[in-house]
């Protein structure tokens, strides 16, 4: 209680959950590195990044509806139905696959924004919504692909489909996109230097962790990129996927830090009634989350099924809580009102190098689970954690 | 560990002095409760009655504050609420806590609960325990009860008893009648004088004079955090008692109304005819009868009642974010003005500071800037909607001036989250958002609560500015003082209804008191003169 007087007090530093979050990552990455010799080899690499996508596109989603305090179960379940649908109607219907994802898509907008109805319309709990939703989706999905395995290509022919996650960008493709998105970001960066010295006031367009040092940020981002490039170069290239949590990622930036939608967002999950107050139309932003969670609930769908083959009756399960664990580790609050985009990317980078290691590692499936649980709970004790602190520090 | 002599007074204060972020909130206060008293505590909205409330119940902590803390002759360093508890202090909050589905027995042994020797709940136990208490209390109330049923004074009745139960043998009561019916006033009371002849002492705060004459042994009056007054409750008329209470010199500008401000213009903004508004939960019943009044350009409308009478109702009604409209029309520039949502009313120009900054006005945990923006953002979108940074920083640091948001962290300041504000500053954050919407009608609910003399002071300059530039400002104010400040013309409502206007050179103090209390039964209007500054 003996705190400096609260005119004086600085915000809390945002340094430890950055560098918690690296150094969990760093030690993940060593330990399978030397535990396993296959772990860091190109191949393994490029696998790993496919998966990352995927886990890292459907953790962005999550936290559009986390953010204003919602949650969404129902995920998991999605993504098998989702990518099921499509893989029927290519294989069994002959629908083309540019249609066929386009329907999918489409029955993947309109079954989140029905979700997205029954929470702000009809007040039930996203939990509760949602949790019926897993179930629904889960029988739905069976129905659809009647207990079977549909492959998701007759023969060996390629389609849209397929090709999510078998295509590899040329290598000069992807130094092009990393000139551009250097010459962006170092812009972007300029800019935010100039209107600092200013206005000593922070635009926001980028929250780095270090947010003093914007040149070496930018060198370090660009080099790591480029490491990963030169990396993905001695397997077949960068996968497409990454491109595309790339995109994602990107988009979801900008909605979140740049967009009256995205500040909604964030004042509906801080203190909805003031948000009303306001003047933010609630209903209207929290059914605008979860219809564009659907969307990307499909393009993980997708990517999931295209990665697995075939879209069989076990595609996506428990994936909602990897999006969810994704979420928390990167510093989102279940309560809502708090996450970042670059903390979701990092969350679900641990989460998908502990589950790669771990079945490198063969580890049985029932460990595996156990491990996955206790990420989760573990996350969700730091995240309780750091609001206690965050309480006692306002 | 002597037992006390009897003469020891229950509590006893020597120097307290207790400071927030450098504002001095209490100065050397020396007090003391006597033993079975029932101890009257007065002050206007901080004076550091609330402030003297949370050290004695161990809210502030031992080492927060100054001075010495005795009880019963023991020195008190309490660490927490428990601690307090533990001695026998008790505070029972405006805001009761108690768990609406558990019955009244279980809510009064809760967090005490006895076990029998299986370690399972002994119910029989806890429901004897608890009506013992409530017996001794003279209550209706029933063990098995349950206190959602119960009425807000029946609830109370349980948070004493729950007091009484775990042995506390001085009771605080913080504003216990504010939201209690006349009735249920003279159910408490009654239960007061008991509790007394039982040997419990009591702190009993309240703004309700006529209660404090019928129910206190001693009075004392709280002023800048200073002990101006302490006398048996006989001896001191209800005129001495506000005196001591408001007998401030301090801004004396801020009791006047300013006089080189300009009489309203003409031409009416807002027109209201006949509304009658329904409740949110209750259609059919009326919250709001048969109101009309019409708000011109640069008037300071204000509005006056007692607690209950509907001004936040009406307030936030005109906002689109209460109730439902039965009857009458609202015109705003004369075009039909019915707004379905708070964003509506924004774009038509309408806007609102609410009540409680800090349970609806801001975003605790996010930045003074971020803020500010929240519901100005459409001007703010460029035409590929994104918002335009540069500009938000320079329109918000200009805002920033105007309503004279500023502590020692300078610009720094708007980087800081909301919550970590003063309440005057806070205040000001919230009005600045409002203002950044470029409304034409101000709605302004208690725009000075909780907020400092200094912080005070400019949002008085603030409103006498905007009302100079045109704008139509409406204010529910509790305070009487501040209407006789701020207002041109003040209406009066009560339990939903229109009962009078004022016009400006028949406002005063009586006038309003006499308005807003007008119509109730005879006995009970005395009880209910919480407007009292």
């Amino acid at each position: 209680m003996n705190q400096p007087p609260p005119s004086a007090a600085r915000p809390r530093p945002p340094i430890p959950m950055w560098v918690a979050l690296a150094l969990v990552l760093l030690l993940l990455t060593l330990g399978f590195g030397i535990a396993l010799p296959q772990f860091l080899t190109a191949r393994n690499l490029s696998l790993l990044l496919i998966e990352y996508a995927i886990t890292g596109i459907l953790a962005l989603g999550m936290l559009l509806v986390i953010l204003p305090g919602h949650v969404d179960l129902s995920a998991g379940s999605g993504v098998g139905l989702i990518g099921g649908i499509a893989a029927v109607l290519m294989v069994r219907h002959a629908v083309p696959a540019p249609l066929a994802m386009g329907l999918a898509l489409l029955i993947a907008l309109l079954l989140w924004r029905a979700q997205g109805w029954l929470v702000v319309r009809q007040g039930i709990p996203a939990f509760i919504v949602t949790l019926g939703g897993l179930l629904i989706g889960k029988g739905l999905f069976w129905l659809t692909i009647h207990n079977t395995t549909v492959p998701i290509a007759s023969g060996n022919t390629d389609n849209l489909l397929s090709l999510l996650t078998t295509y590899y960008l040329p290598q000069q493709v992807s130094l092009g996109i990393l000139i551009l998105v250097a010459a962006i970001l170092g812009w972007l960066f300029l800019a935010d230097v100039r209107a600092e010295h200013a206005h000593r006031l922070t635009t926001g367009r980028l929250s780095l962790p270090l947010p003093e040092l914007p040149f070496v940020g930018w060198l370090i981002i660009v080099q790591s990129l480029l490491v990963l490039i030169l990396l993905c170069g001695r397997f077949r290239g960068v996968p497409l996927p990454l491109l595309l949590l790339g995109l994602v990622g990107s988009g979801v930036y900008v909605l979140t830090k740049h967009t009256r939608l995205g500040r909604h967002l964030y004042a509906i999950g801080g203190n909805e009634e003031a948000a009303r107050l306001s003047g933010v139309p609630v209903a209207r932003v929290v059914l605008a989350a979860f219809t564009i969670l659907g969307g990307l609930v499909a393009l993980t769908g997708f990517l999931q099924t295209a990665y697995a083959g075939a879209s069989t009756t076990t595609v996506g399960e428990l994936m909602e809580l990897d999006a969810v664990a994704a979420c928390v580790i990167g510093g989102a609050s279940l309560r809502g009102g708090r996450g970042e985009v670059s903390g979701v990317l990092l969350g679900a980078l641990i989460m998908v190098v502990l589950l790669n290691g771990l079945s490198l590692w063969a580890v049985p499936p029932e460990a595996r689970l156990i491990a996955r649980g206790l990420v989760l709970g573990l996350s969700a004790w730091l995240d309780t954690r750091l609001q206690a602190k965050g309480s006692r520090a306002a | 560990m002597n037992p006390s002599p009897p003469t020891t007074p229950a509590l006893a204060l020597t120097g307290i002095g207790k400071r927030f972020a450098g504002v001095v909130a209490l100065s050397d206060v020396d007090w003391s409760v006597e033993r079975g008293e029932i101890h009257a505590l007065c002050g206007e909205n901080g004076a550091g009655k609330s402030t003297l409330l949370k050290i004695l119940a161990g809210v502030h902590p031992a080492g927060s504050y100054t001075g010495d803390y005795q009880i019963f002759g023991q020195p008190a360093r309490l660490p927490d609420v428990a601690a307090a508890r533990a001695m026998g202090v008790a505070i029972i909050h405006q805001e009761l806590a108690l768990c609406d589905e558990l019955s009244v027995a279980e809510n009064m042994t809760l967090g005490m609960e006895r076990t029998g020797r299986w370690g399972f709940l002994d119910h029989r136990r806890a429901r004897l325990d608890a009506h013992a208490v409530l017996a001794r209390l003279g209550t209706g109330l029933q063990p098995q009860d349950r206190v959602s049923l119960l009425s807000v004074g029946q609830r109370q009745m349980v948070e004493i008893g729950r007091a009484l139960l775990q042995r506390s043998r001085v009771l605080i009561l913080d504003e216990p009648t504010a939201s209690l019916s006349a009735q249920e006033v003279t159910v408490l009371l009654r239960l007061l004088h008991t509790l007394r002849a039982q040997g419990t002492t009591c702190i009993y705060v309240s703004h309700r004079l006529p209660e404090l004459s019928e129910i206190a042994d001693r009075v004392t009056v709280l002023r800048d955090g200073r002990r101006v007054l302490t006398a048996p409750m006989q001896s001191v008329s209800s005129a001495e008692i506000v005196s001591a209470m408001c007998g401030r010199t301090l801004l004396s500008a801020d009791a006047v109304a300013d006089p080189l401000r300009p009489p309203p213009t003409p031409s009416a903004v807002l027109t209201v005819r006949e509304l009658s508004v329904g409740t949110p939960s209750d259609p059919l019943h009326d919250r709001l009868q048969q109101i009309s009044f019409t708000l011109h350009a640069g008037e300071i409308l204000g509005l006056a009642g007692l607690l209950g009478a509907g001004r936040s109702e009406l307030l936030r009604h005109l906002y689109g974010a209460y109730g439902h409209r039965r009857h009458g029309d609202v015109t705003l520039h004369g075009h039909p003005y019915h707004p379905a949502s708070p964003e509506q009313a924004l774009l038509a120009g309408v806007a609102l500071v609410s009540e409680d900054r800090r349970r609806d006005g801001l975003v605790l945990d996010h930045p003074v800037h971020w803020n500010l923006s929240l519901s100005s953002l459409r001007a703010l979108s460029t035409r590929l909607g994104l918002l335009d940074a540069q500009r938000e920083v320079r329109r918000n640091l200009a805002m920033g001036e105007n309503v004279h948001i500023k502590s020692a962290a300078g610009a720094g300041t708007f980087r800081l989250n909301a919550g970590s504000l003063s309440g005057g500053n806070q205040q000001k954050v919230a009005l600045g958002k409002a203002l950044l919407t470029d409304p034409q009608v101000l709605l302004l609910d208690e725009p000075t609560r909780g907020v400092d003399l200094l912080a005070k002071h400019d949002i008085y300059q603030l409103i006498d500015a905007l009302c100079r530039r045109g704008m139509a400002v409406l204010v529910a104010s509790s305070e009487l003082p501040e209407l006789l400040r701020l207002c041109h013309r003040v209406l009066v409502l009560r339990a939903g209804r229109l009962v009078c206007q004022l016009p400006a050179d028949q406002l005063s103090e009586q006038s309003l008191l006499l308005a807003a209390a007008q119509g109730v039964a005879p006995p009970a209007s005395d009880d209910r003169a919480d407007l009292l500054p």
